[in-house]
């Protein structure tokens, strides 16, 4: 029999129970939907946070305390050795690195005439540090050499430091208080925007040094670098790691008691986070299409109970098993195809309903589409087949009597 | 020779019990025959009928149709047989519901893989034949009793079988629709057709010019009557030319 008689046969068939068809398919297109709009959230969320990544800057490597990351053992990372300036000189004389910037980093109460901000982040640095963590300056300038030689009182502000502390004015030149001391403002950032939701622009950055005359020198130092021209990222990393083992004497035998943190490690730190997101709905998926394909079998069943006559009068004219085989094959097919269709539909249309009304930019991508219209195939095959078989075996004599 | 049975027998395994419903027919029928096989019910006809027709196959004994042994055949060869060679006529006509008369009609060109261009002009033939060219589109419950047993006959001349295989063809129907039927079948015995009748009616079996009756699983008696060859009453309008 030809595919497409069969296939117009399927559709009459359903077409004329279309209540049971339709909620026979609502397994399918709970499954479809739910499949297609979580791996769209998941595209919008890899998207934004991609975008947050690149804030930070993507040829950043930061020797730190501390990694981006922390996993298990947090006593661990604080008993560790303090990283000094002087292991910042040393890395900076590394021939495979290029610019580096060591920073410390405090929380302080700021204000401004009336205003004030409670536990804004506060952070000593060098001029280095506006191209490595890629920070740019809106107006006013960022710290020079002039400054961090002189132990200048100046500040550069995040963007809500700005707006929270000054309004309308124009902060340039005034004088505000972090941590109980006198700093001049002397540049505005450009907005960052947030990481996590914690926002990058409720920030000021003065002077290294000013820093740790204000602050404390004790402070573990972070120290941002980039990696020479031309030389690769891993090159520098090893390079790093081999100095910094060196300096802090690290047995052989030991790991690092220091974290060499990149864009890189975030990004695969977050893969991971979002992997454990597609295994959890992957099994959710796999669960509701189970359940689906149940009721396309019990439904296929049922109707090659019904239709056993007819079964018997299409073999007694001359059709072969195959024949009634893939007639109720590609009606189950068609069940779940059209399902997943639906579902597809539902996904996708909410998951644009998230984008609009949303920051959020939901994207139904081409891989989350096939995705689910494999598993809608896939389950009409699957459950279709044992019904299929069943009504291909009929006995024509047993089929024709059966009333 | 057309069909050729040699010592069929057929046994049924119902529970542990073995039931007889053929014990060693043996028949031949030449092409064009007009066939009427009666019995009472038990009597084995319907099984005699299902084996002719290549829904079942003898336990023993030989059945050839035009040459071929058909016992030891598998289901799809079966299907393929019943498909070129056996056109079917029920006592309820057994038309699918949810197709169109035209539908109905074409099912078996499908099955037989015909091309989808020549499928309509024969489909149109045969609806010709049966004089049910304006009722193509209607659905069996839009169609009468009589109506809807012209399109199973369609259905049955469609791939132009070597055998029309009818039970019972009247046996839903009133006696005058039933006698139109008869009227059918007499014009395509007429235009060559081999027709084999199963009925336990005798005036419809007096349509036929050869009765086989049989008794619990064999042939009581084989008669031909050469009168009932030639039809008593015009045929209608139904006839092939």
């Amino acid at each position: 029999m030809e595919l497409r008689e069969t296939f117009l046969s399927a559709l009459r068939t359903l077409g004329s129970h279309k209540m049971r068809s339709a909620l026979t398919m609502l397994g399918i297109i709970i499954g479809a939907g739910s499949l297609v709009a979580v791996m769209s959230l998941i595209a919008g969320l890899n998207q934004s946070v991609t975008a947050q990544f690149q804030s930070v800057g993507t040829d950043i490597i930061s020797v730190s305390h501390f990694p981006w990351v922390q996993m298990g053992d947090s006593d661990e990372y604080r008993n560790r050795k303090r990283i000094t300036i002087h292991d910042s000189d040393a890395i900076a004389s590394l021939p495979s690195i290029g610019l580096v910037a060591p920073n410390i980093h405090t929380r302080r109460g700021i204000s401004y005439g009336g205003e004030s901000m409670r536990r804004v982040r506060v952070s000593g640095t060098t001029p280095e540090y506006e191209t490595i963590d890629n920070y740019s300056v809106e107006s006013g300038r960022f710290i020079t050499q002039f400054d961090v030689e002189r132990r200048r009182q100046v500040v550069v502000i995040g963007s809500d430091v700005s707006e929270k502390l000054f309004g309308f004015r124009d902060p340039l030149g005034k004088n505000m208080q972090i941590g109980g001391k006198g700093f001049v403002v002397i540049g505005i950032l450009d907005e960052k925007g947030d990481i996590f939701g914690d926002s990058l622009d409720e920030h000021v950055i003065v002077p290294f040094t000013t820093f740790r005359k204000a602050f404390g020198s004790r402070r573990s130092v972070v120290v941002d670098c980039q990696p020479a021209a031309g030389v690769p990222m891993a090159r520098a990393i090893d390079d790093i790691r081999a100095l910094m083992r060196i300096r802090r004497q690290v047995p052989r035998d030991k790991p690092d008691d220091f974290a060499i943190n990149t864009q890189e490690d975030l990004t695969a730190s977050y893969k991971q986070l979002t992997g454990v997101l597609y295994f959890a709905m992957t099994g959710i998926v796999a669960l509701a299409l189970l359940v689906g394909g149940i009721g396309v079998m019990n439904v296929m069943l049922v109707s090659v109970a019904e239709r056993t006559r007819e079964i018997g009068v299409r073999k007694a004219i001359g059709a072969r098993r195959r024949d009634v085989t893939s007639q109720f094959l590609i009606e189950s097919v068609i069940l779940t195809a059209l399902g997943g269709a639906l579902g597809i539909g539902g996904g996708a249309g909410l998951a644009l309903l998230v984008r609009v009304a949303t920051p959020l930019p939901a994207a139904t991508t081409p891989g989350a589409v096939a995705l689910a219209v494999a598993f809608s195939l896939i389950t009409g095959i699957v459950f279709g087949v044992y019904p299929a078989i069943r009504a291909g075996r009929l006995n024509p004599i047993q089929a024709l009597s059966y009333e | 020779m057309l069909i050729q049975l040699e010592g069929v027998t057929k046994i049924y395994e119902v529970g542990t019990e073995k039931v007889n419903a053929l014990g060693g027919v043996s028949l031949s029928i030449e092409k064009n025959e007009y066939i009427a096989i009666m019995g009472p019910s038990g009597s084995g006809k319907s099984t005699l009928m299902n084996v002719i027709g290549c829904l079942d196959t003898p336990t023993s004994g030989s059945y050839c149709l035009k040459g071929q042994e058909v016992g030891d055949l598998d289901d799809d060869e079966l299907a393929e047989i019943r498909s070129a060679e056996i056109g079917f006529v029920f006592q309820t006509f057994n038309l699918l519901p949810r197709m169109t008369a035209f539908q109905n009609v074409e099912l078996p060109l499908i099955y037989s893989k015909a091309h989808r261009r020549t499928r309509a002009e024969r489909v149109w033939s045969v609806m010709d034949a049966v004089g049910l060219r304006d009722r193509a589109k209607h659905r069996p419950n839009e169609l009468s009793g009589g109506q809807r047993q012209r399109v199973a006959i369609a259905r049955a001349l469609i791939n132009a079988p070597s055998i029309i295989l009818a039970d019972e063809p009247t046996g839903n129907l009133d006696s005058g629709t039933g006698e139109e039927i008869m009227q059918v079948f007499e014009g395509l015995h007429k235009a060559g057709n081999t027709i084999i009748l199963v009925t336990h009616e005798e005036y419809i079996a007096e349509h036929a010019n050869r009765i086989i009756r049989l008794h619990d699983g064999l042939i009581a008696s084989d008669e031909r009557s050469a009168g009932a060859s030639s039809p008593t009453r015009p045929v209608g309008s139904t006839e092939r030319a």
